[in-house]
């Protein structure tokens, strides 16, 4: 077993692959612990505030107020996505999608200013930017998905007298509907990422979420705390991801078997 | 001798040419298949088109499946009309299926389509034939759960479903093991005893297997100085007395014959 852990393409069972986990992280700690000079918090001192920090209340209200306009950036820019995507195979609309996908170029801090005019207040602001960034990431992704269909789920439905019409119903919104969950999952990632840069972006517009209270750590050099809170961040992307991850499995189990297979 | 004769076309190809770019794939290719009629008989059309590998054989059963255009030529059916995709039911070589539909919504999918069948009926033909095909155990399954034998099954029942008269099979014995392929061949020959305009066409470089289950064989192949594959000759096996026979393989005309079509290649 011990050859496996070390060996390329070396083949270990779940029970071996947490005990290493375990085992590494353990060793990552300990070596935190000795590494740090007195500038960068020993990692006891961060789980103290990170414990002290999960009983706030400020930190509950304002992780609500994030997550909550991820889950809505997030809903709107997946029927945003949808819709682009779907209608990418009809040459009108193909021109349309790769734009948005070559719009991940542009930089959120550049468009601040242009959509602090086109928006009423803070809220709308951040949620404005937020689908903005996240929608070329989502588009390019699920365009990945359908530019790689295999040819053969078209011709099938087509021998079987589909049109044009019912064939992208059935192999592209039907079949491609488990992919659209794991993109979500790939990219809540990218979401959560930006809605810290995007709350920092829009401060004085509303200075609230978990983005506002990492800024502020920062400002005040409280690296303990900053290493709480990133802490908290991690930990709600992982829970968010095995969620989305159990849900896959759980609406479509066709998808469970293809890893498996 | 047989007792039979062969009556209205099914299928026409005249003239078919394809291209890409400058290189010819397919030269001028012309055939029929005939309505074939016994007396006393319930009895389809089973057409081998046989060829080398690479000769160009997907790509004319493509275009027979209406799924490619043709750069030159057509390929009619008994109405006359141009062969469209949905006209041919099709078995894919890999025996394709949508991954994210139970085997019984696989199924489902392609009855819909038939205009024989009321919605109400759908069911109980889908049992109808699970039952006869030996696959009612594995409806609710999906197809990364059925053997690549059970697969061929429920690719061949879904084309019976769709209601075409015609099916293309692609290398259907294409990396068989010898008990498989005999089951195969089996179901192919059920398949062709199920209707009297039931014609199947069977693509393949396997000769034997394709041969002994067919009634007329087209040989794909090149003519020396030509660009692109054509019909180098047609072998009426009906005439031979080489059709709808048990154990042919071990008659020598069949050997034969066989002797002639790998010559030919």
């Amino acid at each position: 077993m011990f050859k496996q852990i070390f060996s390329p393409f070396g083949k270990i069972n779940k029970q071996i692959f947490i005990v290493l986990a375990i085992v590494q992280s353990i060793l990552a700690l300990v070596f935190w612990h000795f590494a740090s000079n007195g500038l960068v918090p020993k990692p006891l001192k961060v789980a103290d505030a990170f414990f002290t920090l999960l009983t706030s209340k400020n930190l509950l209200d304002n992780v609500i107020i994030s997550f909550i306009l991820t889950i809505k950036a997030m809903a709107i820019s997946i029927v945003i996505t949808l819709f682009f995507s779907y209608l990418s195979v009809i040459p009108f609309f193909k021109t349309i999608a790769h734009f948005i996908v070559k719009c991940r170029y542009l930089t959120l801090t550049g468009l601040i200013f242009i959509f602090t005019l086109l928006t009423h207040d803070g809220s709308e602001l951040k949620l404005s930017l937020l689908i903005f960034g996240i929608v070329p990431f989502f588009v390019t992704s699920f365009l990945a998905v359908i530019i790689t269909t295999d040819n053969q789920q078209f011709e099938i439905c087509k021998t079987l007298g589909y049109n044009n019409w019912e064939t992208l119903y059935e192999v592209i919104v039907v079949g491609k509907a488990d992919q659209v969950l794991e993109i979500i999952r790939q990219n809540f990632a990218i979401t959560w990422l930006m809605i810290t840069l995007v709350e920092g972006l829009s401060m004085s517009e509303g200075g609230v979420g978990v983005g506002t209270m990492l800024i502020k750590y920062n400002k005040y050099n409280d690296i303990t705390n900053v290493l709480a809170l990133q802490l908290v961040i991690f930990v709600i992307g992982l829970i968010f991801d095995l969620i989305l991850g159990n849900l896959k499995f759980w609406l479509f189990p066709h998808s469970k078997l293809q890893i498996h297979k | 001798m047989n007792n039979y004769s062969k009556q209205d076309i099914l299928i026409k190809a005249e003239g078919v040419s394809l291209s890409y770019g400058d290189k010819l794939i397919l030269r001028d290719i012309n055939f029929e298949i005939r309505d074939i009629l016994r007396p006393g008989v319930v009895q389809g059309q089973v057409v081998s088109l046989i060829g080398r590998s690479g000769i160009g054989k997907t790509q004319l059963f493509k275009i027979l499946a209406g799924l490619n255009s043709p750069s030159g030529g057509k390929v009619t059916l008994h109405d006359g009309k141009p062969v469209k995709a949905g006209d041919m039911g099709v078995v894919f070589q890999n025996y394709y299926l949508f991954e994210w539909r139970t085997i019984y919504q696989s199924l489902e999918l392609a009855a819909k389509k038939n205009p024989k069948f009321k919605r109400q009926d759908i069911k109980k033909e889908i049992n109808k034939y699970a039952e006869q095909f030996q696959l009612t155990e594995h409806l609710s399954k999906y197809p990364q759960q059925l053997s690549g034998g059970q697969k061929q099954r429920v690719s061949i029942i879904q084309q019976l479903l769709n209601g075409s008269s015609f099916i293309l099979f692609d290398e259907p014995f294409s990396g068989l093991d010898v008990v498989v392929l005999e089951k195969i061949a089996n179901l192919i020959l059920q398949v062709s005893l199920s209707d009297e305009l039931k014609t199947l066409i069977i693509v393949s470089h396997d000769i034997e297997t394709a041969v002994s289950l067919s009634d007329t064989v087209f040989v794909l192949g090149t003519e020396s100085n030509k660009a692109g594959a054509t019909i180098k000759t047609e072998i009426d096996l009906c005439s031979r007395g080489l059709a709808w026979k048990e154990d042919i393989k071990y008659m020598p005309a069949f050997k034969e014959t066989i002797a002639e079509i790998k010559a030919v290649l």
